[in-house]
């Protein structure tokens, strides 16, 4: 008791500063305290969570199954409608249902088949369904983008046009998954979205979007040619991608319009394109607008130069045998040696320039 | 005595492999399920199954190392039945450099499966 009231006579005795150092030293000690028991709390609570997750998952994992074996020739049995009551209540407590949607949605990812349709009609019978509407009405974007993810997976087709009110949400994440939607749904039809949209489609997932349509037994594809003159550069891109993966040779006119386009990505993927359709008709266009074109679309020129080039082509190519692209000079020097091998000899003894001379003598040995 | 067909189903997903285990019993195989290619090693080298299906994606050893440790270290011509998810071609073509019967792309029916691998053990 002496000790402590010394202590406190001390503590007044002390500069005002020290005394304020001293109450934020007991503070903070206070503070670590309270959160080293918090944190033993939240592992303690984090740990019981994980154990009830395993357990759940587990018990919904045998429901399932149970459920996917007890199917008869009748919609929906006696022993399944067991387990469809049995989950629908689960499914009221929004931890539940998470878990129960992860099980469904693991096994739905790697089967298909009668099983995998039994799948999807768990979720309508269970009313999971209505839960994943829900989620399409909600104001973060994270949770339209889980709604619409499970209407994709187990193939809820009559809300298309809830989903579509979404398609050029401002959250990419919103618009891929809606795009995704309608690709996996609704086939090459599913592409109708590209007439009204606004915003870019991502490469990942135009990627996504070819592989989706490219597992069809059906290829029969829509014409592509209003999108290949939409004001959306990514729609027209993600055309051209089309145009070629499908063969599209009915299209070329309006090719050839896209040559003249303002965006130099376009020009430059359609005469990749047309390289690979080997369009003739192109060179004119091509040849006219070269001097004008940037350096990718005059070396993307010349490599479909290499596949197209005819003997009316030379003097055009020999003329660029002194473009100051090195790539460019390099193509038009192969070009020629195919097209005229005497010309470029002649062009050999006349050239003064190292870098050229190494040009000749690697095409020499080529 | 068992006289049932072992069958040792290497497979990450719980689910997957409980539905299998179940489809696959039912036509009169005995099921041995492992997690992962390490555990999937144990059950081959322990009970000497009459067939193996493995994913190619798993934790510790790959499908791909399975195959291989079965052919190679084994050396053992248990039929082998391998399951790819999409974009892994590459893979399903070393699969089968290495070793491997046939193949399944997920998703895959179960029914498709079981007429596989009766085939495999005809």
């Amino acid at each position: 008791m002496i000790d402590f009231q010394h202590l406190l006579t001390y503590l007044e005795q002390l500069p005002l500063l020290v005394k304020v150092v001293w109450i934020l030293i007991g503070f903070l000690i206070i503070f670590i305290i309270l959160l080293i028991f918090y944190l033993k709390y939240l592992r303690g609570y984090l740990r019981k969570k994980e154990t009830i997750s395993k357990k759940l998952f587990t018990e919904y994992e045998a429901n399932l199954i149970n459920f996917l074996y007890s199917q008869t020739e009748e919609e929906i049995n006696e022993e399944q409608q067991i387990i469809v009551d049995k989950m629908k209540t689960c499914i009221t407590n929004k931890f539940k249902r998470k878990i129960f949607i992860s099980v469904m949605s693991k096994l739905k990812n790697d089967i298909s088949g009668e099983m995998a349709d039994s799948i999807n009609n768990l979720y309508i019978k269970t009313n999971l369904i209505n839960h994943s509407i829900t989620k399409l009405k909600s104001n973060k974007w994270y949770v339209i983008t889980a709604g619409i993810k499970e209407l994709n997976l187990f193939e809820i087709t009559n809300v298309f046009e809830q989903v579509k009110k979404h398609e050029n949400h401002p959250k990419q994440e919103v618009r891929n998954e809606v795009q995704l939607y309608f690709v996996s749904l609704f086939h090459f039809k599913g592409l109708d979205f590209l007439n009204t949209l606004k915003s870019p489609i991502s490469e990942w997932n135009q990627i996504q979007l070819l592989e989706i349509l490219q597992k069809f037994d059906d290829q029969e594809i829509s014409d592509i040619t209003p999108w290949l003159k939409s004001s959306n550069e990514s729609v027209v891109l993600f055309s051209l991608k089309l145009a070629k993966i499908y063969n599209q040779f009915q299209i070329i006119d309006t090719l050839l319009e896209l040559l003249n386009h303002q965006s130099k990505i376009i020009r430059l993927k359609t005469i990749e394109v047309l390289n690979y359709f080997q369009v003739n008709e192109a060179k004119k266009i091509l040849k006219n607008n070269f001097k004008n074109s940037s350096e990718d679309e005059q070396i993307a020129f010349f490599q479909m130069l290499e596949n197209t080039v005819e003997i009316t082509d030379e003097e055009f190519i020999v003329h660029n045998t002194k473009h100051v692209n090195f790539q460019v000079r390099v193509l038009a020097l192969k070009i020629l040696k195919r097209l005229n091998n005497k010309k470029l000899l002649d062009l050999k003894n006349k050239a003064t320039n190292d870098e050229d001379k190494l040009i000749f003598n690697y095409l020499e040995n080529n | 005595m068992n006289n049932l067909k072992k069958v040792v189903l290497a497979e990450d997903n719980s689910t997957l492999s409980l539905l299998l285990k179940f489809r696959l019993e039912k036509e009169g195989y005995e099921l041995l399920i492992a997690e992962d290619g390490k555990e999937a090693i144990e059950l081959i080298e322990t009970h000497e199954p009459q067939l193996i299906l493995t994913d190619i994606m798993m934790p510790f050893i790959s499908g791909l190392e399975v195959i291989s440790h079965v052919r190679n270290k084994l050396k053992v011509q248990t039929p082998i039945i391998v399951f790819s998810a999409a974009g892994q071609e590459e893979m399903v073509l070393k699969a089968f450099n290495l070793g491997a019967n046939d193949f399944m792309g997920k998703p895959f029916s179960p029914n498709e499966l079981v007429i596989r691998v009766k085939r495999l053990l005809a």
